[in-house]
């Protein structure tokens, strides 16, 4: 998953790439509106975390930008002002969550993780596809009641295909929110997390979770059990 | 700069006047004279009819002017007084003896009854009036015999009459209306003066010497120094408000100073430290967040439009719909179109939004808005009346106890939940409103504010 952090506080804006990263984020940073409008047009951004004060355009103003050129990727806003004319001006703007600094770490990967849910479509953090359940808020992967193990990129992957389950996902579209720009796009890395993911979550090749399509790429297949997905 | 409103008022006044006294000037002298032009033809008239009693039919048909004139001017040379009688046959002349050596270009020829007035300028300068009569003598032997009894008389005497009649208008019109411009100064000065004396007042509230307007007005200053007023105060307030904020914040912090404080001198306890630092860090947060809210509540506004109350609850509710879209809370709202408030938007958001906030945050999933205008449970005048309740667990009663407690110090411990209902409480308070926590018959909490419609007095 791609999220784009525009937070010009150096110390602050550092802390949360290296929290995102190890929750397996691929962050893309800006220190300004202008910075941060500029890597919101050009990078295939999955969410935002978008402080308000910002240098050079405001964070208000970068919400509305982003939005009337159709970005329609969820944005939190990171806001000091907590007074509700604050708070309803940032969300009439574009936002879709907001939260008051200073915040626990914890609260902001929880607030992200359900607006990425959120916009895929799903009201709960449990998504279920008859034996197979995957929380994307403690990043469990349960098969038959079992709990699977998955390394971090095997999860990455997993977690982008399933918040778009029922869509084609190339190769080089899962490349993009799954690595840092520097990544070598050419290797057959994500051929091989694909197989793994096979084999961990379906080691006997009944539930058929992943297809591969030749030469579009691959498709979360399960469709969800329960009524935990509204859209 | 433009010019002042003495200035202006004098210049039109000063306009206005003297067109109304030049006029005035030309008439009256207009008038003066044609009366005395016609009081000159009287007695022209009155000379003409000497003559024609001097005068005598004598034998030969011929008048003769043998007796005496009772004015003696006739007689005096160039008295400025001069008679003709000639015969419309050009045949018999008389000449007054003042008229010797004299040449009077005077009308003959008149018929009977005619009259003729005119005025002349001789070669020499001087200006006559000439009056000439047409008579027909009846006992005259040859009937129709006609004559022209003719007098000149000097205008000299009238240009002078004139002249000081047009100099005493003068000086007189002239005189009244420099007189009734100085009035006019006098009062202008009068009806200014509260202008002059509110801009004393308002240099002496710039100098700190006065804090308000103090002065008695007239009518049309009433509205202008009592927003000025309301400015004034609004703004005292404002300033006392933030300056015992400040005291209350400062304060406040003090004690979570004094810990995180011992706590890092406390060598004993090193690894209670992260959690001691994160425990206090969450302390201040919420006092600093508090007291930033009450710093920020402007209270009533002065000068600026009402609020429609509908766009800032369908704001509010269409941002936590944004926020809390997973729980899928269905809104009921029973908003009366055209309600406005006279405060502050950013107040009444804060007390819109901490109250559907916690409904939002609280309930299973229904949450009521209602707002309308109804009588306040105080006074029973009609107030701005905002009704929140949700289908939750309702809020505790020692909260509710906690959040009503009045003159509880402002920098004692804030519980999280709260702190929204603190703030909504203060602004209440602020705006001399009314709070009522109670239980909603959707089973959760029902939260009643009225704020008044405006300020008091």
């Amino acid at each position: 998953m791609r999220v784009l952090v525009v937070e010009d506080e150096l110390r602050l804006r550092e802390e949360l790439a290296t929290r995102l990263r190890q929750e397996g984020f691929v962050v893309d940073q800006a220190a300004d509106g202008e910075e941060g409008q500029y890597l919101g047009r050009e990078y295939p951004i999955d969410v935002g975390v978008v402080d308000l004060g910002l240098p050079k355009l405001s964070g208000i103003d970068l919400i509305r930008q982003l939005r009337s050129e159709g970005k329609a990727f969820p944005i939190l806003i990171l806001t000091a002002r907590d007074r509700w004319q604050d708070k309803v001006e940032g969300l009439e703007a574009g936002g879709d969550d907001y939260l008051v600094k200073p915040f626990h770490m914890e609260e902001l990967l929880a607030r992200l993780k359900a607006l990425m849910r959120r916009s895929a479509g799903w009201t709960q953090s449990e998504l279920i596809f008859g034996a197979l359940h995957i929380d994307i808020g403690t990043q469990q992967v349960i098969v038959d009641d079992k709990s699977i193990e998955l390394t971090a990129y095997e999860y990455r992957v997993l977690e982008y295909l399933v918040l778009r389950a029922g869509q084609v996902v190339s190769k080089s579209e899962l490349t993009e929110h799954i690595y840092d720009q520097d990544f070598d796009r050419d290797s057959n890395v994500i051929e091989v997390f694909i197989g793994r993911l096979r084999r961990k979550l379906d080691p006997e090749g009944r539930l058929n979770v992943i297809e591969t399509l030749r030469g579009r790429g691959y498709r979360f297949a399960l469709t969800p059990t329960s009524e935990s997905r509204n859209a | 700069m433009p010019l002042s409103l003495n200035t202006r008022v004098l210049i039109a006044a000063s306009a206005v006047l003297f067109s109304f006294f030049g006029l005035a000037e030309i008439t009256l002298e207009r008038i003066y004279h044609d009366s005395i032009e016609q009081d000159m033809e009287e007695r022209m008239f009155g000379h003409v009819y000497a003559l024609i009693s001097a005068a005598e039919m004598g034998e030969d048909g011929r008048l003769i002017m043998d007796k005496e004139l009772p004015d003696t001017r006739f007689y005096d040379p160039e008295s400025g007084l001069y008679g003709q009688v000639s015969s419309n046959d050009g045949e018999w002349l008389w000449q007054s003896e003042s008229m010797r050596g004299m040449s009077i270009p005077f009308t003959e020829g008149l018929p009977r009854l005619a009259l003729d007035g005119r005025q002349v300028t001789l070669p020499d300068g001087h200006r006559l009036y000439l009056f000439s009569y047409g008579v027909v003598w009846s006992d005259s032997p040859e009937p129709g015999q006609d004559y022209t009894f003719s007098v000149a008389q000097d205008m000299t005497e009238f240009d002078a009459r004139i002249a000081a009649f047009r100099g005493s208008l003068w000086g007189t019109l002239g005189g009244v209306a420099l007189l009734l411009l100085a009035v006019q100064w006098g009062i202008l000065r009068w009806g200014l003066l509260p202008l002059k004396h509110a801009a004393d007042e308002l240099r002496a509230i710039e100098e700190g010497a006065q804090t308000r307007l103090k002065g008695r007005y007239p009518l049309e200053l009433q509205t202008l120094t009592s927003n000025i007023n309301g400015l004034l105060s609004h703004q005292r307030e404002h300033l006392e408000r933030y300056r015992r904020t400040l005291g209350d914040l400062a304060h406040s912090l003090k004690t979570p100073l004094a810990i995180l404080q011992s706590a890092a001198e406390n060598r004993d306890g090193k690894e209670e430290l992260p959690s001691v630092v994160l425990e206090q860090v969450e302390r201040m947060n919420q006092l600093t967040g508090y007291q930033l809210q009450r710093a920020a509540t402007s209270g009533w506004t002065v000068l600026s439009a009402p609020i429609a109350v509908q766009a800032v609850v369908e704001k509010v509710l269409a941002g936590l719909h944004k926020v809390y879209a997973d729980k899928g809370v269905k809104t009921h709202t029973d908003l009366q179109p055209g309600l406005e408030f006279a405060g502050d938007e950013g107040d009444l958001m804060e007390v819109i939004g901490n109250l559907t906030d916690n409904a939002f945050k609280w309930c299973r999933g229904q949450v009521h808005v209602q707002a309308c205008s109804k009588a306040g449970p105080r006074n029973g005048e009609m107030d701005l009346f905002i009704h929140v309740e949700d289908d939750g667990p309702g809020i505790p009663s020692e909260m509710v106890r906690y959040v009503m407690q009045r003159g509880r110090r402002a920098d004692s411990d804030i519980a999280g939940h709260g702190i929204g209902l603190s703030i909504v409480r203060d602004i209440v308070q602020l705006y001399g409103g009314t709070l009522e926590i109670g239980e909603s018959e959707l089973g959760g909490a029902a939260v009643h504010v009225w704020l008044p419609a405006g300020p008091k007095g």
